[in-house]
C-alpha cells in the first residue's frame, strides 16, 4: 500500500530546494543599476532568495510587492525551453531548472479562455486547488505555479517523457506486454485513485490517456481539470462528467450525487481495456453507450440496483439482459487469471453502492497471485520517439467536459460529449 | 499509513499558511512598513517632480523611510499611514462585511468560510493601504465560490453586488490568486463538527437534544468566530471545531476528548514510561490499537491529551473574544462611526496611488504586458526561439543577455517543431 507522506516530492520548490534558492539570490541583479527604465512597476527586485520576509524590507526595491517579488524569484528558477503543443485549455513547455540543465520539467501555460468570461476558468480552478495538496508518487506532480507577463498562470510538473497508457495500449505491433505487466500498471493506477479519494477527492476524468509514464516506468495520474472534492450528503453535481467511454451508469442515468464508485468504474474500464488492448464499451453516443453497458454487462433493474429506476435519465433497451456471470468474462480477460477477472467485474457493478472501492481494490487477493507485478523499471516502453509531443498532447488536453456549474447551469448543451481531441494535432 | 495528522502537514494550509502569532505578527509588521515605503516613494514621485523619471531620483528619500517605520520626517507632502493595529482592526471590520455580503448573496458556509479565509491570507503579505479591502472582499467572495466548486456568472454576481462593469470584480481575482500562492483549497471544521456528533450521538447516553442543541450553537461560533480571527493560522480545523464545541457545552467537548486519550498508564509499569516526544498522534492510530503500552501512551496517553486540550483551549480563548454576537458590534453605527470611520478617513489619504483602483491598475498592467510582448514576441505562433524564454522569464536587461547565451549552449532539443 502506498505510504504517501514519506514521499518528499517536491511541491513547493522554495521550500524542497534551498540550493536552487541560494544560487537565485546569488544571481547579481543590475535593476538598481540601470539608468531608469519607463516600466518600474515590472523590473524585478533585487535578489531576495533565501532571506527571511522580515530582513527584505530595506532591500527593496521599492517596486514590486512581496508576493510579486516571490513570484518572480519562482520564475527564474525556471527555463521556459520550446513548445511543446498548443490546445485550447494550455499551451505545453519544455523547460528545465535554471541552475540544472538536465532537471527537466513540463511549464504548462493556461489561456486566457476567450468563450469563458467569468476570470479564471474552472479547469484552471481545478487543476491547481487538487494538484496542490495531492502528493503521491502515483500521482502527477506540482512543481511550482507563477504568473508569467501579467495574468498568464504557468504550472510547472514533473516532465513525464513515455507518454502514456493508451500509447502502450494501441501499439499492438510494436509493444508487447504481459498479466505481470497489466499488474503492475494497474497497482499503480489503484493507488492513485486510492489516494485521491482518501483525500476526498474525485479525479471525474480517468482514462488511459490521462495516465502518463514517468522515465522510471512510474505511471502518474494527470488532467485534474474535472476533479472536485466530495459533496456533502444533498449538494448537487454535475452527471456530465468522466469521458463517454469510461462513465459509469449512474453518471449516465444523470445521478445528480454520487460518490468514488465513478472513477472505479472508469479505473475497471481501463483494467479491460489494458487487457483487450480496445476500449470494451466504446459507444458513440450516450444511448450507443448505455445500450453497450446493457449488453455486455448487464441490464441496470431494480432486482440488481434498488432505486435505479428513480434516476432522471434511466431508460435501458426493452430486451433485458441478466448480469454476465463471471464465467462469461474468463474466455475474453482470461489473461489476468480467475482472480483478476474477479477484480474486474467488481469494478463493473452496476449498483454503485456494491461496486468495489478503490481501498478494497488495494486488499484484493489478485495483487498477491501470481504472476508478480513487474518492476516498473523493466515494463515495457513505448516504441519510437515523439514523447515530447505527446507529452505535451497528454497535458493540454482540454477535460472531458465544457463549463458549467455544479448548479447544472449550462449543463446539457455540449458538456463531456464534445471532447477537444482535435487540438492535439 | 500516512496519519491524519501527517496528511495535514502535506495541505496547503499547513505549508504555506500556518504561521506562529509572533510569526503573523511579524509578516504584517513588514507588508506594512514595505507598504509605507512604496506609498511614501509613489507618492513623493507623483508630487515633486513633473518632468520625472522614476527610481533614480529619490533613493534616500525612499530608503529613509523605510529605515524608520513612522516617518514623521519624512518631507511636507507625506500622509499619516495606518499602522499594523489599525490595519489590523480594519481587516477585522471588512472580513465581518463580507461575511455579511456573503449572506446576502446566500453562499453556503463552506464559501463564505473560503472567501473569508482567503480574503486575511491575501492581507497577510498586502497592506489595506496598497489593495482596497472593500473591492477585494468582493472579489475574494467571488473566488470562494470557485474554490468551493462551483463556478458563478460573473453577470449574475455583478447584479447582486451592485457592480456596473464585469472588471470591477474580474479585475482583481487574478491579484487575489497570486496574492494565495496560487493555494486555493481551504480546510474547514465544518465537517470536523459532523463527525464529532455522530461520535457523540453514538455513545448512546447523552440527551440527544442536547447534542443538537450544542451542534447548532457551534456551527453558529464555526460559522463566524473562526473566520474574522486569526483562528484559521494558528489551529488545525479539528482544534478549531473542538474549541467551538467546547464554547457551546464544554462537557460534550471534554467527553470526547476524554475518550479518545483513553489511555491510563498500568498501575504496575513504574514512572519511568519514556513518553515518546512526538506530535504525530492522531485518533486514527488510537483505533487501530498499538501494541506495546508505551506507544499507547505516546498517542493516547495524558501527555498528548494535554498537549491537544493545551491547544484547544488557547483556540476558546481567541474565538471567545469573537462570538457571534459580536455580528452586530461590527455593524453598529456608533462603533463604525468611533473606531472604523477615522481609519478609513485616513486611509483614504494613504492608499496608494497606483494601486488602489484596481480596474485601472489591470488596464495599465495589461498594456504593460501588450507592450512587452509586442518587443518580444512571446504568443507569436513560432514564438519557441530562444529570445521568447527571456521573455518570458524574467525581464530585466541583464537576465535578458545571460539568458540567451545560456539559451545557445544548452538548447539540446534542436530547433521548433
Amino acid at each position: 500500500m502506498a505510504v504517501s507522506p514519506l514521499i518528499a516530492y517536491p511541491t513547493d520548490a522554495r521550500v524542497s530546494s534551498p540550493l536552487k534558492q541560494r544560487q537565485v539570490s546569488t544571481v547579481p541583479s543590475s535593476s538598481n543599476g540601470t539608468p531608469s527604465l519607463p516600466l518600474p512597476l515590472l523590473l524585478p527586485g533585487p535578489g531576495l532568495g533565501g532571506r527571511p520576509m522580515h530582513q527584505m524590507v530595506p532591500q527593496q526595491s521599492h517596486t514590486l510587492d512581496i508576493v510579486e517579488q516571490m513570484n518572480e524569484e519562482e520564475k527564474r528558477k525556471y527555463v521556459k525551453g520550446k513548445k511543446l503543443g498548443e490546445g485550447t485549455y494550455a499551451n505545453v513547455y519544455l523547460g528545465h531548472a535554471r541552475n540544472n540543465p538536465n532537471e527537466f520539467v513540463a511549464i504548462k501555460k493556461i489561456k486566457v479562455q476567450k468563450e469563458y468570461k467569468d476570470g479564471l476558468a474552472p479547469d484552471a480552478v481545478r487543476e491547481l486547488k487538487h494538484l496542490q495538496e495531492l502528493h503521491h508518487p502515483n500521482i502527477i506532480s506540482l512543481i511550482s505555479v507563477f504568473s508569467s507577463k501579467d495574468q498568464n498562470l504557468n504550472l510547472v510538473l514533473e516532465y513525464l517523457p513515455l507518454g502514456d497508457l493508451e500509447m502502450l495500449i494501441r501499439d499492438v505491433d510494436r509493444v508487447r506486454y504481459g498479466a505481470g505487466d497489466i499488474k503492475a500498471w494497474m497497482g499503480m493506477l489503484t493507488r492513485a485513485v486510492w489516494f485521491c479519494h482518501d483525500n476526498f477527492v474525485l479525479h471525474r476524468d480517468i482514462k488511459p490517456n490521462n495516465l502518463l509514464i514517468a522515465a522510471n516506468g512510474e505511471v502518474k495520474l494527470a488532467d485534474f481539470g474535472l476533479a472536485r472534492s466530495f459533496a456533502d450528503p444533498g449538494r448537487k453535481m454535475t452527471a456530465n462528467v468522466i469521458t463517454r467511454w469510461y462513465r459509469p451508469p449512474e453518471l449516465l442515468f444523470g445521478a445528480r450525487h454520487y460518490s468514488g464508485a465513478v472513477d472505479v468504474w472508469s479505473v475497471g474500464l481501463v483494467f479491460a481495456e489494458l487487457v483487450m488492448r480496445a476500449p470494451f464499451l466504446p459507444g458513440n453516443s450516450e444511448v450507443e453507450q448505455i445500450a453497450l453497458i446493457c449488453k455486455l454487462i448487464g441490464t441496470p433493474t431494480e432486482e440488481n440496483w434498488p432505486g435505479v429506476t428513480q434516476l432522471k435519465e434511466y431508460t435501458v433497451p426493452s430486451d433485458i439482459v441478466p448480469v454476465w456471470p463471471k464465467e462469461a468474462y474468463m474466455g475474453r480477460f482470461g489473461a489476468v487469471g480467475s482472480e483478476g477477472v474477479d477484480l474486474l467485474i467488481r469494478t463493473l457493478v452496476l449498483d454503485p453502492k456494491k461496486r468495489i472501492t478503490a481501498r478494497e481494490m488495494l486488499e484484493h487477493k489478485w495483487w498477491r497471485t501470481d504472476p508478480k507485478p513487474t518492476r516498473k523499471e523493466d515494463l515495457p516502453r513505448k516504441s519510437g520517439g515523439g514523447s515530447a509531443e505527446k507529452a505535451a498532447a497528454d497535458l493540454k488536453r482540454r477535460p472531458g467536459m465544457l463549463d458549467g456549474d455544479e448548479n447544472g447551469n449550462n449543463r446539457g448543451t455540449k458538456v463531456a460529449r464534445k471532447l477537444d481531441f482535435g487540438a492535439a494535432k | 499509513m500516512a496519519t491524519e495528522d501527517a496528511r495535514y502537514r502535506q495541505s496547503s494550509q499547513y505549508r504555506l499558511w500556518s504561521f506562529s502569532p509572533t510569526q503573523l505578527d511579524a509578516k504584517r509588521e513588514t507588508t506594512n512598513a514595505l507598504a509605507r515605503a512604496m506609498i511614501s516613494e509613489r507618492l513623493l514621485l507623483s508630487s515633486s517632480s513633473s518632468s520625472s523619471l522614476p527610481n533614480s531620483n529619490n533613493p534616500s528619500a525612499a530608503t529613509s523611510n523605510a529605515n524608520t517605520p513612522d516617518p514623521d520626517g519624512g518631507g511636507p507632502s507625506l500622509p499619516e499611514f495606518l499602522t499594523p493595529a489599525e490595519e489590523s482592526l480594519l481587516l477585522t471590520f471588512y472580513t465581518s462585511e463580507l461575511l455579511r455580503a456573503g449572506d446576502h448573496a446566500e453562499m453556503s458556509d463552506e464559501m463564505k468560510a473560503t472567501a473569508a479565509a482567503l480574503f486575511r491570507r491575501f492581507y497577510i503579505t498586502n497592506s489595506i493601504m496598497t489593495y482596497p479591502p472593500q473591492e477585494m472582499s468582493i472579489v475574494a467572495l467571488f473566488f470562494g465560490c470557485k474554490a468551493e466548486g462551483a463556478f458563478p456568472r460573473i453577470t449574475d454576481f455583478m447584479e447582486k453586488f451592485g457592480r456596473e462593469r464585469p472588471e470591477e470584480i474580474l479585475a482583481g481575482e487574478f491579484l487575489l490568486c497570486q496574492g494565495i500562492r496560487f493555494a486555493i483549497d481551504v480546510k474547514h471544521p465544518f465537517r470536523a463538527l459532523r463527525g464529532a456528533v455522530m461520535e457523540l450521538r453514538s455513545f448512546g447516553d447523552i440527551d440527544p437534544s442536547r447534542i443538537d442543541n450544542a451542534e447548532f450553537h457551534a456551527r453558529e461560533i464555526l460559522r463566524f468566530s473562526p473566520l474574522i480571527t486569526d483562528a484559521y493560522f494558528h489551529y488545525t480545523p479539528s482544534q478549531i471545531m473542538m474549541a467551538a464545541l467546547s464554547l457551546a457545552d464544554r462537557g460534550l467537548a471534554e467527553r470526547l476528548i476524554q475518550s479518545t486519550f483513553h489511555y491510563v498508564a498500568p498501575p504496575s509499569s513504574g514512572g519511568d514510561t519514556p513518553m515518546a516526544n512526538n506530535g504525530d498522534a492522531s485518533k486514527e492510530d488510537a483505533t487501530k490499537g498499538s501494541e506495546s503500552s508505551s506507544t499507547q501512551a505516546a498517542i493516547v496517553g495524558t501527555y498528548i491529551r494535554d498537549k491537544v486540550l493545551g491547544a484547544i483551549e488557547a483556540c476558546r480563548d481567541m474565538l471567545s473574544k469573537e462570538l457571534p454576537e459580536r455580528r452586530e458590534h461590527w455593524t453598529s453605527k456608533a462603533v463604525i462611526k468611533s473606531q472604523i470611520q477615522p481609519i478609513r478617513k485616513k486611509l483614504r489619504k494613504c492608499c496608494d496611488p497606483d494601486r488602489s483602483n484596481l480596474v485601472e491598475l489591470q488596464r495599465r498592467r495589461r498594456e504593460q504586458a501588450l507592450r512587452k510582448a509586442d518587443s518580444e514576441d512571446e504568443d507569436n505562433p513560432d514564438g519557441d526561439r530562444a529570445e521568447m524564454d527571456a521573455a518570458v522569464f524574467g525581464g530585466d536587461l541583464a537576465q535578458n543577455n545571460n539568458t540567451k547565451r545560456r539559451k545557445v549552449v544548452e538548447d539540446p532539443f534542436g530547433g521548433p517543431l
